[in-house]
């Protein structure tokens, strides 16, 4: 049985580090089988969190994107009517010959509406993200991402899913989940989301990571970066944070300038090599005179 | 455990926090999962278990310090450093507690623990038996509000404070029982989000059936063929081309001055909670100058964007309002570049310090903008005494509401809304909501319009309006 501390280590193969908020969630997600809701600025990890999980734990990702105007036919099942229009028309010959034998029209319409639920069976059911994760043999991680994209009316359907692990299908009853998927929910808090749907989840902040986590995160991904550049980096960022900029940099800009920096191989950070590479962490016009003018007061 | 973890959840529902039992279900189990293996993760699995919203995580730390320094002293093995610790966040969780109660008590213990020495005992006196007068006396109930001004306050009451023995704010603190200070607290806040969404809710079923029956005009073709492939292309299904809407634009001149300053903070909540839900809204806040605020709406949290506001940083707060200098500057500095033809809600209580009335710029202003509506706190009577410049500048507005509380204010932005969304609506939809709306029954004594003195009804009319 796997233990928080073992929860940790794997998170930390999978190239995640992790804190002890995040570990427990993970920890208590798997072992009550409740979904996760986190919350957070864009760009700390939420989804990233989902990823290394899949890959640690091996889980096969199933990820279901949301956005306006999502619904069931996309997230949960379709059937496929170009299919069962083909069958009827392939099947055209046997019909006849099954319906000759029937002696009058009501007969016959008797004997086809007891033939009916063939074409709606699984045969014909395209299995969208979410019932895909619930028919998975294996047990699976469902990612449904940026949940506040999508309206109230999605936010609904989802409880029956979330709560149960179960989807009605009126043509075919009830689908349990052969193995509940570990399900992580994101949302960047663009709009609220609904008290009924926090209910059924664990909620878990994801904020921007302290100091030594950060340099963690970066020396993880980045080997090639040594300590100090990397402190360095995440000092200056962290102060650029508290900028009041419209698009405060995130873990995931941080990364991307520690790559930027490795290609470079710059090895100091001085207000110059900032000019060069603020592209890669203000990303409005007014950020990059604020981000420029901290690095002079900053580094020089 | 079962107990500590039902005692834990009722102190949070004390706090304000909703915990449902099956939250509380939650906790136990993962308590049994998990183990207690210290207070930190304890804390943990009780935040992760029983907490769903960020802006409930400060109270949960304070609640869970608070609860559970009571329960250090059960423990067998007794470590003197810890104890100490948990004193320390006992006290401090109690000290915490009574600051932050001071407001809303009424009690005279707890809010007196504040007073600074500065205040000598004769004054003490002086505001004890001021409290003592009954409230059912005629100023009873002023005298209260004016006590909450300087209850807990050591230093001299700020403006603003005092203020409040202004009887439009008394109204205003009535019915929403809004504490001194100008900056929102957490409850109200929530109170704000209630109304507006649920002022969401309704305009939100409105627009989407206009927006469904938007949806006519030319065949799509190429989308119904998508649409019905699946239908052996026999076309069950049509799309229709839809028109493209522009987003309903909205201009407002808020007055920031202490005597609506109530009235004003709730609008600026207002819009900030509204904004690009789905309008596009230039905000400007004026007291004698006037500046736009359009920006820090957008990117400020609402309380340092008070905070700001409060200290006069934005507008000189300390300079008599004049509402004909703002309407000149603003005509100067901001009428020329408006696009489009917004409607204009103007809040204040056209109280001009006997300055220039200058009510010519409403004139222009007017032509500018597709509506105009004027919201004051003040009751139709006061209108017409002392500075009250209401009766002048209301001949060029469509309408002059007057609010008091948070509730009027969301009715009258609603109404306003759907009117905007109404005039961009196809003309079925607007005969068919002009008739629902004429078929309401019409109360009058509600707020005063002009088209109700000369006996028609109030209805939305741009271009009925010249006759004035």
């Amino acid at each position: 049985m796997i233990t928080e501390q073992g929860v940790k280590d794997f998170l930390k193969t999978g190239g995640y580090i992790a804190d002890d908020a995040i570990t427990t969630a993970v920890f208590l997600a798997l072992r009550m089988e409740k979904p996760i809701l986190i919350e957070g600025p864009p760009g700390v990890g939420k989804t990233g969190l989902a990823k290394a999980l899949s890959s640690a734990l091996d889980f096969p990702l199933v990820r279901l994107q949301c956005y306006e105007g999502i619904d069931e036919g996309k997230a949960l099942y379709d059937w496929e009517y170009g299919k069962q229009l083909l069958y009827t028309q392939l099947l055209r010959t046997q019909l006849d010959n099954y319906l000759s034998v029937s002696a009058d029209l009501r007969e016959a319409v008797e004997r086809l509406s007891a033939e009916e639920s063939l074409f709606f069976s699984r045969n014909f059911l395209v299995q969208r993200p979410i019932l895909r994760s619930f028919l998975s043999e294996k047990r699976s991680l469902l990612l449904i991402d940026e949940i506040d994209r999508s309206d109230d009316e999605f936010e609904a359907l989802l409880l029956e899913c979330l709560s149960d692990f179960q989807v009605s299908i009126p043509e075919l009853g009830v689908i349990e989940a052969k193995r509940k998927p570990l399900t992580i929910l994101t949302s960047n808090g663009t709009r609220m989301i609904s008290d009924a749907l926090r209910r059924r989840c664990l909620y878990l902040y994801i904020g921007y990571p302290d100091l030594e986590r950060e340099v963690a995160i970066v020396r993880v991904k980045f080997p090639e970066i040594c300590d100090t550049l990397a402190r360095q980096m995440v000092e200056f960022l962290r102060k650029a944070r508290e900028l009041n900029l419209r698009k405060p940099p995130s873990v995931s800009e941080t990364l991307d300038w520690a790559q930027v920096l490795s290609i470079l191989k710059a090895s100091q950070l001085t207000p110059d090599v900032v000019a060069n590479t603020v592209g890669v962490i203000a990303k409005h016009q007014t950020d990059l005179q604020k981000v420029n003018e901290l690095a002079v007061q900053e580094l020089s | 455990m079962e107990r500590i973890i039902a005692g834990f959840v009722s102190a949070l529902r004390e706090n304000g926090i909703r915990v449902s039992p099956g939250e509380s279900l939650d906790a136990v189990q993962a308590l049994g999962l998990c183990g207690m293996t210290g207070r930190k993760s304890s804390r943990q699995l009780l935040r992760l278990t029983l907490i769903k919203n960020v802006n409930d995580i400060p109270v949960f730390n304070e609640v869970f310090n608070r609860y559970f320094s009571r329960y250090k002293f059960f423990d067998s093995e007794i470590n003197i450093p810890e104890l100490m610790d948990a004193a320390i966040i006992d006290m401090e969780g109690e000290f915490n507690y009574l600051n932050q109660r001071q407001d809303d008590d009424h009690d005279e213990q707890g809010p007196l623990l504040k007073l600074d020495s500065d205040i000598n005992p004769e004054d003490l006196q002086d505001l004890k038996s001021l409290s003592e007068i009954d409230p059912d006396d005629s100023d009873g109930n002023e005298i209260v509000v004016q006590m909450k001004g300087y209850r807990g306050k050591a230093k001299a009451p700020r403006p603003t404070r005092r203020y409040t023995q202004n009887p439009l704010t008394i109204e205003l603190n009535k019915s929403n029982s809004a504490p001194t200070g100008i900056t929102f607290t957490h409850e109200e806040q929530i109170a704000m989000q209630d109304v507006v969404s649920r002022m969401m809710m309704r305009l939100r079923k409105d627009m989407k059936r206009m927006k469904n029956d938007q949806n006519r005009g030319k065949l799509h073709v190429i989308k119904t063929i998508q649409k019905n492939y699946r239908h052996d292309m026999v076309p069950f299904q049509v799309a229709l081309r839809r028109k493209r809407r522009e987003k309903p634009r909205l201009v407002v001149l808020c007055d920031v001055s202490f005597s609506v300053s109530h009235a004003s903070r709730f609008m600026l909540l207002l819009l900030h909670t509204l904004h690009n839900q789905m309008l596009d809204v230039r905000s400007f806040i004026f007291n004698r100058e006037v500046a736009e605020i359009t920006e820090m709406l957008a990117n400020m949290p609402v309380n340092d964007l008070m905070e700001t506001i409060d200290k006069g940083d934005i507008v000189d707060l300390d300079a008599n309002s004049s509402f004909g200098q703002v309407f000149l500057a603003f005509k100067k500095r901001y009428l020329e570049n408006l696009r489009g033809r917004p409607a204009f809600i103007i809040l204040g209580d056209a109280r001009n310090n006997y300055d220039e009335a200058n009510d010519w710029v409403l004139d222009e202003i007017r032509e500018k903008a597709r509506y105009m509506l004027w919201l004051t706190p003040e009751e139709r009577d006061t209108w017409k005494r002392g500075d009250c410049l209401m009766e002048v500048y209301g001949s060029y507005c469509d309408k002059v509401e007057v609010v008091k509380t948070v509730e009027d204010l969301s009715l009258v932005v609603e109404d306003l809304l759907r009117d905007i969304y109404a005039d961009h609506a196809h003309p079925i939809d607007k005969k068919r909501l002009q008739e629902a709306k004429a078929a309401e029954v019409y109360d009058s004594k509600d707020y005063y319009t002009r088209g109700s003195s000369s006996g028609g009804e109030a209805v939305f009319d741009p271009s009925g309006r010249s006759h004035w």
